[in-house]
């Protein structure tokens, strides 16, 4: 009598063991919640941050004892009232309003022309050229290129020992709110012209064809046809960038010196260095507010655009 | 009038393209210099800031302690954001809508709040201090880029292959394996790269949740070049360029970097 090695190997052993696990926790009767288990993790990690934002708002309504130095146990609003009336605050508040505007037009008027030519043109090389520049910016991070950017504006940089080769200067080109803005552009170009690029590469390139075939000049064309049809990605860039930079940290605190503070390192200030919890929630609270009344503003008007996670429905 | 526009398109393309590239050659320029300050033009060329960082074991310290951080992060990531991003471009929840705009909360809470909020958090949990609870923080402030890096190719997926897998006699678990993972796996390596390495630099989170011991590579160069200006920050910084560097080549070698030009 002779044994038959059974033709049954142990990965499919092991899958029958999965499925008949997956079949016991999750019945199939289950199935039609199934997607909902399966959000779930995000969801609650996702969680976290809301569970912080309630933090927050829960130090927000503290004030500090000085002699103390501890928050109150019972809820006020007069950290509120500190943070509106202050002119400090309010300074601050127009330094980084003001400062988001700027940066995310000029942002948007030089993402623009990159993101045409880099799905526009023909040649594979330069498109390849072009993203690779916009990536590796975009994955070193902004500490780094911060600290680029001393090296060659500082004092004693690059620029000013060019100058100086020529009797003009030193100049001072940093620490100033000019520089934060130029340093905070060049962190943003690759998030606008990343968002930009598939907004562009939807129109088709035929409509522009038809529109010069029609007499319209390249001007013309950019005007009435393309940039009416870009208008998902250009409101989806713009809205990424001025969240961004309204709320930076890092560019204000290295190219700003000090005195060029933005909403973030307001904030920071109040928790780290004046020790004032309670101002500090306050004032995050109010970012948040600001930040998410611009946004949602703007999503109920236009839709998510290019942001949103959709299932895509045309198929 | 024709000509005009090709040539401001090339005049503003070309000087993103300085203003982009002008930090990152300047910074493995300066860390190759053989002088003590940073000079133009340069005093030669050396190695000995990199000899420099070598020896010096806080830098080294504090770039382990950001590989440790982004792998945390990128390992949470892998799961949480493939099962979300195949639940969400596969089937129809409802609330769907409210859930997506829920998931998009890490992008429109600015930095600064949810970092703060995660500080609170982590405080009263007792685990402010810790090292793995940064990769956490970074995880959940970056989650949407795994999310929208799955969902992209769980659109690309036909959903009649799955149902052929189902046809054929294949279980549930044998067709998300089989057909589904390989179907999203580009996406899925997207995701982990742009985790991973947005995690490797990420620097306010870290700089709210991290004291002097447990400092990241980030935290510990923007704490340097506030006092003074030296070439071998340049040389450690240039890991981060080629951390990047690899990062792209993977990028492309794997899905190719025209991937983010498709419009969804």
């Amino acid at each position: 009598m002779r044994t038959y090695r059974t033709a049954y190997p142990i990965l499919w052993r092991v899958f029958d063991a999965l499925e008949a696990a997956v079949a016991f926790l999750w019945p199939a009767r289950f199935a039609p919640a199934l997607p909902y288990l399966l959000v779930l993790p995000a969801v609650l990690l996702t969680g976290l941050l809301v569970i912080g934002l309630v933090e927050i708002a829960d130090t927000s309504l503290r004030v500090l004892d000085r002699s103390t130095f501890r928050l109150s146990e019972t809820w006020t609003l007069e950290n509120y009232g500190k943070a509106l009336t202050q002119p400090l605050f309010r300074n601050i508040s127009l330094r980084s309003l003001l400062g988001a505007v700027i940066v995310t037009a000029a942002t948007l008027i030089l993402a623009f022309p990159y993101a045409y030519l880099m799905v526009r043109t023909s040649s594979s090389a330069l498109r390849k050229l072009l993203l690779i520049a916009l990536f590796l910016p975009f994955f070193i991070g902004q500490v780094v290129r911060a600290y680029g950017w001393l090296i060659i504006l500082g004092n004693e940089g690059l620029v000013n020992q060019l100058l100086g080769l020529v009797g003009v200067g030193p100049f001072r080109l940093i620490y100033n709110y000019p520089a934060v803005l130029f340093g905070l552009v060049q962190y943003m170009l690759p998030f606008a012209v990343l968002m930009l690029a598939p907004a562009l590469t939807a129109i088709p390139e035929e409509v522009e064809r038809a529109a010069e075939s029609l007499g319209a000049d390249r001007l013309r064309t950019l005007r009435h046809v393309v940039l009416p049809m870009a208008r998902p990605g250009l409101i989806g860039a713009g809205i990424v960038v001025f969240t961004l930079t309204l709320t930076d940290f890092a560019m204000p605190a290295i190219l700003g010196g000090g005195s060029n503070d933005f909403i973030a390192n307001a904030i920071y200030d109040q928790f780290f260095r004046t020790s004032d919890a309670g101002l500090g929630a306050t004032l995050t609270m109010l970012l948040v507010v600001l930040g998410s009344a611009v946004v949602g503003i703007i999503f109920a008007a236009v839709g998510t655009g290019t942001l949103g996670l959709t299932r895509r429905t045309a198929r | 009038m024709t000509a005009r526009k090709p040539w401001v398109l090339w005049l503003l393309v070309g000087f993103s393209l300085i203003t982009l590239s002008l930090p990152t050659l300047v910074i493995v320029g300066a860390s190759f210099t053989a002088g003590k300050i940073i000079a133009f033009p340069p005093d030669g060329l050396s190695l000995k800031w990199y000899a420099a960082i070598a020896e010096a074991s806080d830098l080294r310290a504090a770039f382990l302690r950001s590989l440790y951080v982004a792998t945390v992060c990128t390992l949470v990531a892998i799961p949480l954001g493939t099962l979300a991003g195949v639940a969400l471009a596969k089937y129809r929840l409802r609330y769907e809508k409210t859930i997506q705009l829920y998931l998009l909360l890490p992008f429109t809470i600015p930095l600064i709040g949810s970092g703060i909020g995660l500080m609170l958090v982590f405080g009263s949990a007792g685990v402010l201090g810790q090292l793995w609870p940064i990769g956490i923080a970074v995880c959940a402030i970056n989650l949407p880029f795994m999310i929208w890096a799955v969902t992209g190719s769980v659109n690309a997926l036909d959903p009649d292959l799955e149902n052929a897998a189902a046809n054929c006699g294949a279980p549930p678990v044998q067709t998300f394996f089989a057909v589904t993972l390989p179907a999203v796996m580009p996406g899925v390596i997207t995701g982990s790269l742009l985790m991973f390495i947005l995690a490797l630099n990420e620097f306010l989170v870290s700089l709210l949740l991290v004291d002097a011991r447990i400092m990241t590579l980030p935290v510990q160069i923007y704490n340097s070049i506030r006092s003074i200006i030296t070439p071998d920050l340049a040389a450690i910084s240039v890991v981060f360029v080629v951390a990047a560097a690899f990062a792209i080549a993977a990028l492309d070698r794997l899905v190719g970097l025209d991937i983010f030009l498709k419009s969804k």
